[in-house]
């Protein structure tokens, strides 16, 4: 059963990320241009709203999407892991208040909106998009970690390494964050769904990517006019978008069962 | 289904993964009769209980026969907490429990008062977090109640509690049966056996060993393995002794002048405690004070009872660690006072009272895992910092403790054996190869042997595991260790072994002083000095066994329906009459 998630969560997440990833070697060099939302004609999923080839498109423009989300996300974590961490093992409540309450202002802050304010001021580019989407996903993130590591904190175990001497990193590192992992990794799953959905939105929106751009999500935008008439434009980079994050929550998934079987 | 039975199984066997929880079990429940599965833990009570539900451990391969009145069962789980929601008023649950089963406000309050819940209607607004314990199975135990079933199944009622508050619940399963309903007590307190049931099953390897009518069961069991379960609850078995006092008489070998105050022929009184001996016992020692020699029961149960020992070259009776003016807080609600406590080095002291009187607080100020307090801790005179973790490594390893929940003090992740000799790396500077072999030499002598430290802690019984916890705080090599209810929780054959060993420390570790915090009067028995706390209030009182005898026959009159405590009672009676009680 297990091992069954681990192949179809696999294999889901492997067409979009090699697509994503490799794609720009094989997509050759532009060709001729032909007519808008035609089917075959050469194009064998097509073109898309000023006649370019779709394939050639979903090639290039998976690497975009990728790469920011899952800069986003890791950028994410390595703010919040340290921060959640401090703030679950201190017993100094000033610190822990000085640590967390900022973020929840940040919290507080649509963060779509924050996206579209500081596009607005001047264009991000996909690198400022990366830290954009980051720094919006760094409270949840926090408050997450603090939350999962707080449990483990306070169990006797804690206070047994202390009466060892162990030191706080190896406290935290290698007893706090191991217990903390679990709820961690699920919500790594979910958190990269919902970056994936905002750098898709961002770019849709016309944030970090140009309007033209060979971007899955620019496309889907760009394309959904021509829907009737030409639905690969559109459905290709949704369905790949889609299986990414499916196979990514398959895949934590299938990890954790094991884990927890391996652990039971 | 026969007549006059609300609940019959008939050759159960329940298997998972090849391997057999229970074999061969059948048991009958004739209502408003108490029926007690009792047997050391994972000997399969809880797989028996459970299947009474129509519950099986996940992927189980079930046979034989589970046959049930109509209507529901109830069961109260060992940890009430767990079934209680955290974040919804207990009130609500309840109430949802009876609108599921068509039941009104009447039927509630009933419930309530069945389960002894009087003041239930002020409970309600409460969430699980802020009701005691007690409280808590007692809110379960309504719910329970409510769909009106004709067996309730309980398991472990009284693990880790105090002998009131077990008195208590004895009463309360009691009234449940005398409405008719039957009561399945699963569990390893043969107190709270003794008081209740009608029916006794012992259990042992997933078998039913012996079964018969509890009078029967305690006057004249009849296999080797119910005898032992009664013996080890009773009074230590011969050899345990033997090893305790062997301990105990080098002891003040090379004293100041007045080391052997008297000699004391040992072990007239109790019940069954047949070990005679010879004990030289200080005359002026702290403990017993100036009046003479205590009466000694139980035999030498090692730092038990050979009174203070005369300072000598190792400086034992030396004050070790001294409190001064202790008042600790939670929150801000003061929760202890100590105005002055000593410990010597190579004594005993037992820390007694009810649950919430404060005695793990009083030993968690000394370990320095209860900083909240103002007052000081001295360590040979200097004062101790709050927190540990402001104390350097040797004041950290001269101060050990060893907690109550073994099971959660240990990090699930790593084999036991690198947990323990992590203590002797971190707090004596030893180097990973020799503090493996100490750790794996140590935890051989407390009986962990063979692949048993490489395992993880999952894969350790409850005893195993507090072994290794007291293998993990003696590789520091301490001065002090502070063991918190370490024995409860714990079958009584698994805890007379773990109480032979604490016996047996002294001798292994000249100078360690022990601090034993407990409600149980069978520990309490193995220190020489006994603080009671109540309340929040520490008063000391003299010599050990004396002590148990006087708390219990202060609170006598109260504990009486426990037939267990009654034979404390008598025992202690009988050294009443021997000596008089203040």
């Amino acid at each position: 059963m297990s091992r069954g998630r681990f192949v179809l969560g696999g294999l889901v997440v492997a067409v979009p990320l090699a697509l994503a990833l490799l794609g720009p070697l094989f997509a050759g060099p532009p060709g001729p241009r032909s007519v808008s939302f035609a089917l075959g004609e050469g194009h064998w999923l097509g073109t898309d709203f000023v006649g370019r080839d779709v394939w050639r498109q979903v090639l290039l423009g998976g690497r975009t999407v990728v790469v920011t989300a899952l800069a986003a996300t890791a950028l994410g974590y390595l703010v919040a892991v340290p921060v959640g961490l401090l703030a679950a093992l201190t017993h100094a409540r000033w610190l822990e208040e000085l640590l967390m309450r900022p973020l929840d202002v940040l919290l507080a802050v649509p963060s779509l909106l924050l996206i579209l304010l500081v596009a607005a001021a001047a264009d991000p580019g996909p690198v400022g998009l990366a830290l954009l989407v980051a720094l919006v996903n760094v409270p949840d993130a926090a408050r997450i970690v603090r939350a999962a590591a707080g449990e483990a904190a306070s169990r006797p175990a804690v206070e047994a390494l202390r009466m060892q001497g162990e030191s706080w990193w190896r406290v935290a590192v290698s007893y706090v964050t191991r217990s903390a992992l679990r709820t961690l990794a699920a919500d790594a799953g979910i958190r990269l769904t919902g970056v994936l959905y905002l750098v898709s939105t961002a770019a849709f929106l016309g944030v970090g990517a140009a309007p033209d751009a060979a971007d899955w999500a620019v496309m889907v935008d760009r394309n959904r006019t021509g829907l009737f008439v030409q639905p690969w434009a559109v459905v290709v980079p949704a369905v790949l978008i889609v299986g990414l994050t499916t196979g990514v929550n398959l895949l934590f998934d299938a990890a954790l069962e094991k884990k927890g079987r391996a652990r039971s | 289904m026969s007549e006059d039975s609300v609940a019959e199984i008939r050759d159960l066997r329940v298997e998972v993964g090849g391997r057999a929880l229970v074999d061969g079990v059948s048991l009958r429940v004739p209502p408003g009769k108490v029926v007690a599965l009792v047997g050391a833990s994972g000997s399969g009570k809880t797989t028996t209980g459970l299947a009474l539900l129509g519950e099986y451990p996940a992927g189980a391969r079930v046979s034989g026969e589970v046959r049930r009145a109509p209507g529901a069962v109830g069961y109260v789980p060992q940890h009430p907490g767990a079934v209680l929601h955290p974040a919804l008023r207990v009130g609500v649950l309840l109430r949802d429990i009876a609108r599921a089963h068509g039941r009104d406000r009447d039927d509630l309050r009933q419930a309530l008062a069945d389960a002894r819940l009087p003041e239930g209607e002020a409970l309600l607004r409460r969430y699980p977090h802020q009701l005691s314990g007690g409280q808590q199975q007692r809110i379960v135990l309504a719910q329970a109640l409510l769909p009106r079933p004709r067996v309730v199944v309980a398991d472990e009622p009284t693990t880790g509690q105090d002998p009131e508050t077990k008195r208590q619940i004895a009463e309360r399963f009691a009234a449940v049966a005398a409405r008719g309903i039957a009561v399945v007590l699963l569990s390893h307190d043969l107190d709270v056996v003794r008081a209740l049931a009608d029916e006794v099953l012992v259990m042992r390897a997933g078998r039913v060993v012996e079964s018969g009518p509890a009078e029967r069961l305690w006057r004249a069991p009849r296999h080797e393995w119910t005898r032992r379960l009664l013996d080890a609850e009773g009074v230590p078995p011969a050899d345990g002794v033997g090893r305790g006092v062997g301990g105990v008489l080098p002891v003040g070998g090379g004293g100041v002048g007045r080391g052997v105050g008297g000699v004391l022929p040992v072990g007239g009184g109790g019940v069954g405690c047949g070990v005679g001996g010879v004990l030289p016992v200080d005359g002026g020692g702290v403990g017993c004070g100036a009046e003479g020699v205590p009466p000694v029961e139980g035999g030498g149960m090692g730092c038990g009872v050979d009174g203070i020992p005369p300072a000598d070259g190792d400086g034992i009776g030396r004050p070790v660690l001294e409190v001064r003016d202790l008042t600790a807080v939670h929150g801000r609600t003061p929760v202890l006072r100590v105005p002055r406590l000593v410990l010597r080095a190579g004594e005993c002291l037992a820390v007694v009272g009810r649950s919430g009187s404060g005695k793990t607080t009083l030993g968690r100020c000394l370990a320095g895992l209860h900083r909240h307090h103002d007052g000081t801790v001295l360590l040979d005179g200097v004062p101790l910092p709050r927190s540990l973790r402001h104390r350097d490594r040797e004041r950290l390893a001269a101060v050990q403790y060893v907690f109550q929940d073994a099971r959660a003090a240990f990090d699930e992740h790593r084999p036991v054996l690198d947990q323990v000799a992590r203590t002797a790396v971190r707090l004596r500077g030893a180097d990973a190869h020799a503090a493996r072999a100490e750790a794996l030499d140590t935890l051989a002598r407390l009986g962990l042997t063979g692949d048993l430290p490489h395992r993880r802690p999952g894969a350790l019984s409850g005893g195993e595991l507090q072994r290794a916890a007291l293998a993990r705080a003696l590789l520091a090599r301490p001065r002090v260790l502070v063991c918190d209810e370490i024995t409860s929780g714990l079958d009584t054959v698994t805890r007379r072994a773990l109480l032979d060993l604490l016996a047996g420390l002294p001798a292994d570790r000249p100078g360690l002083s022990l601090v034993l915090i407990t409600h149980d009067p069978q520990t309490a028995r193995l220190a020489q000095r006994t603080v009671v706390v109540e309340a929040g209030h520490v008063t000391e009182r003299a010599p050990g066994p004396l002590t148990v005898c006087c708390e219990v026959g202060h609170k006598g009159s109260r504990v009486k329906s426990l037939e267990g405590s009654e034979a404390v009672v008598r025992r202690l009676g009988r050294h009443r009459r021997t000596r008089r009680c203040p």
